[in-house]
């Protein structure tokens, strides 16, 4: 199956690449379209913290795009209360084969690291953040500091 | 020469039994011994046409065999045709295109791969040139073979003033000039208006026996050996076949990634319609311009999944042309009806007379889209049964329910479409609709929509 081929090889790569920003990534040895991992962004307001992702892969990966899901809950105008992510590049239609999944999570850091407020999940804090970004990174960084992972010390 | 007479009428074990048509018209049934050289084929057919072996040429795919030449080399299958042809007094016009050195050989040595893949920067290599085809009596991907004959009548009896270099000059028609050895009117006209005739290239399959020179295989020209070592597009494995996509750039995938990108994108209705081609898939990097030109590339795919692939092409080919397709499940049946008309009668299929605004029973007035799809006008059951739970325990009517429940039609084309999630912004899944619209309204979305129910 050319999904778990291409899998193994990326994960190998990733986990080789020594990713400073995603760790600790988690694969279950039965089913590798499944990748759990934590994202250690630098920017504030959420560098206080760390977040747990999921990335499904479809079985006609890759000719379909992955999906991500935060399960760590996040103050974030992107991602919406369920983990629900909004990320360009892996929408259906601008996805591409040739996309590695190591530009996807460098996608999303970015994405985490700097809101896009334009093309908010959740409208309230893309309010927040365009009106009052004081407000909203003091929100920001006490939501993190009570529900985000530890970060890794290294 | 009587030596050789005796030897073919032996049981050679791995003899080739070869036809060998003369420019007479006659066709003569031979047994050849792989081993043999063409000089041995010249004695054994020459007296046979009352000729002597000096007067005869043999031809065969395009080129006039030396005397040197084993029968081995030449790329002969079961039940070939070789053409004998008597030399005439007149030496033909020599064309400069001919290159000494590979004059004699047959057409299988003198070309090889790296030619067919355009790249210049190595010399070649000697190897012999890989075809693939899909062959209709073998029904699948078979290695295939390169013949010629003439484009005007075409005889086998031709040879080519050049080989071919590349993709073009096999593809496209009046590519290489040639000689006409057939003695037909036409084409003798042609050469004594010092015009040249052209070759005609087409394939064979490699692997059946041939059925006769009409038994023909479509060259699937977009798979080739992976002589640079490219990786696979998709699954980054380096594959000894690959599919070469006709974008600028010629990416690749291996045959296996190219299927599955081909059956997730018919699964998903994701083929296009192209004017020219048909139904069809460009390069998944989504490169401008890179069309697949030869649909029978998609032969590839399973049994299943082609008739799937002609369903779905005949029934886009229906909708392009402002046809509808039957609503009853399992009729699907495409009608070409007038655009003013709104009442449709399925006459070739099924029989359904139904609306085609709202793809219901045929009804007078206006259109009614009924939300409560479990409700009945079952009035007149003579059996006590909940009218509701009757509904539901239709089989049709099941799928139709599911459909209903989960489902929402295109706006614009009217293809039911699941949310599966995420926001209210729906864009047509249908490659060349592509609408968007927004799940509440049902109408094309607009910025009111995203402002006041985007997510909900």
């Amino acid at each position: 199956m050319a999904a778990t081929r291409r899998l193994q090889k990326e994960l190998g790569d990733i986990r080789n690449s020594g990713l400073k920003s995603f760790r600790d990534i988690q694969v279950d040895e039965t089913n590798i379209l499944t990748w759990q991992g934590l994202i250690v962004p630098d920017n504030p307001p959420y560098n206080k913290g760390a977040f747990k992702i999921e990335i499904n892969f479809p079985a006609e990966y890759p000719f379909k795009p992955p999906k991500i899901n935060f399960k760590t809950k996040i103050y974030h105008p992107n991602i919406d209360e369920k983990g629900q992510v909004c990320l360009p590049i892996i929408s259906a239609e601008n996805w591409k084969p040739a996309t590695k999944t190591d530009q996807v999570i460098q996608a999303l850091v970015a994405l985490v690291n700097e809101p896009e407020p334009e093309h908010p999940l959740r409208a309230d804090l893309a309010e927040e953040y365009l009106k009052d970004k004081k407000k909203f990174t003091k929100n920001a960084e006490e939501f993190t500091k009570k529900h985000s992972e530890k970060r890794p010390t290294d | 020469m009587l030596q050789f007479l005796s030897f073919s009428k032996k049981k050679i074990g791995n003899s080739l039994s070869i036809y060998i048509k003369t420019n007479t018209g006659n066709t003569l049934s031979v047994d050849l011994d792989p081993t043999w050289d063409i000089k041995n084929v010249k004695e054994l057919v020459a007296p046979q046409l009352g000729l002597d072996p000096g007067e005869v040429k043999i031809i065969f795919a395009g080129k006039e065999l030396g005397d040197s030449i084993t029968i081995s080399e030449c790329d002969l299958g079961q039940q070939s045709t070789l053409h004998a042809i008597k030399i005439t007094k007149k030496p033909p016009p020599v064309s400069p295109l001919i290159e000494e050195s590979d004059e004699g050989k047959p057409l299988c040595e003198t070309l090889n791969d790296r030619s067919f893949s355009n790249d210049d920067t190595q010399p070649p290599s000697g190897t012999k040139v890989h075809f693939f085809v899909y062959c209709p009596t073998c029904k699948g991907l078979k290695n295939g073979k390169l013949r010629v004959r003439c484009h005007f009548c075409k005889s086998g009896a031709f040879t080519v003033h050049a080989d071919p270099q590349n993709w073009t000059d096999v593809l496209e028609p009046k590519q290489i000039t040639g000689l006409c050895e057939n003695g037909a009117e036409f084409c003798a006209d042609i050469l004594d208006n010092r015009e040249p005739t052209f070759a005609d290239f087409y394939f064979k399959c490699s692997e059946h026996t041939s059925l006769g020179e009409d038994d023909e295989a479509v060259p699937l020209y977009l798979i080739r050996p992976n002589l640079k070592d490219v990786p696979c597009l998709a699954c980054a494995d380096v594959n000894d076949l690959v599919f070469v996509f006709p974008c600028e750039g010629g990416h690749v995938t291996c045959l296996d990634c190219f299927r599955q990108y081909c059956s997730t994108r018919l699964r998903e209705r994701q083929f296009w319609q192209h004017p020219e081609f048909g139904y069809t898939l460009a390069c998944p990097a989504g490169c401008p311009d890179s069309f697949i030109k030869e649909i029978h590339h998609f032969r590839l795919l399973s049994e299943n999944q082609y008739v799937q692939y002609q369903r779905f092409a005949t029934e886009e080919f229906v909708l392009r042309s402002g046809g509808v397709l039957c609503p009853q499940p399992g009729c699907g049946m495409g009608i070409l009806a007038d655009p003013e008309c709104t009442k449709i009668t399925c006459i070739s299929g099924c029989g359904y007379v139904f609306c085609r605004l709202c793809l219901q029973g045929y009804h007078i007035g206006e259109c009614h889209i009924s939300e409560d799809v479990n409700s009945t006008n079952n009035a007149d059951c003579s059996y006590n049964v909940d009218p509701a739970r009757a509904a539901e325990a239709r089989w049709d009517e099941a799928s139709k329910v599911a459909i209903k429940v989960l489902t929402k039609p295109c706006p614009k084309c009217r293809t039911p479409t699941e949310r599966d999630g995420g926001c209210m912004h729906m864009v047509c899944t249908r490659a060349g609709c592509e609408y968007h619209w927004c799940w509440v309204c049902q109408t094309a979305w607009t910025r009111d929509c995203m402002g006041s129910h985007w997510f909900g």
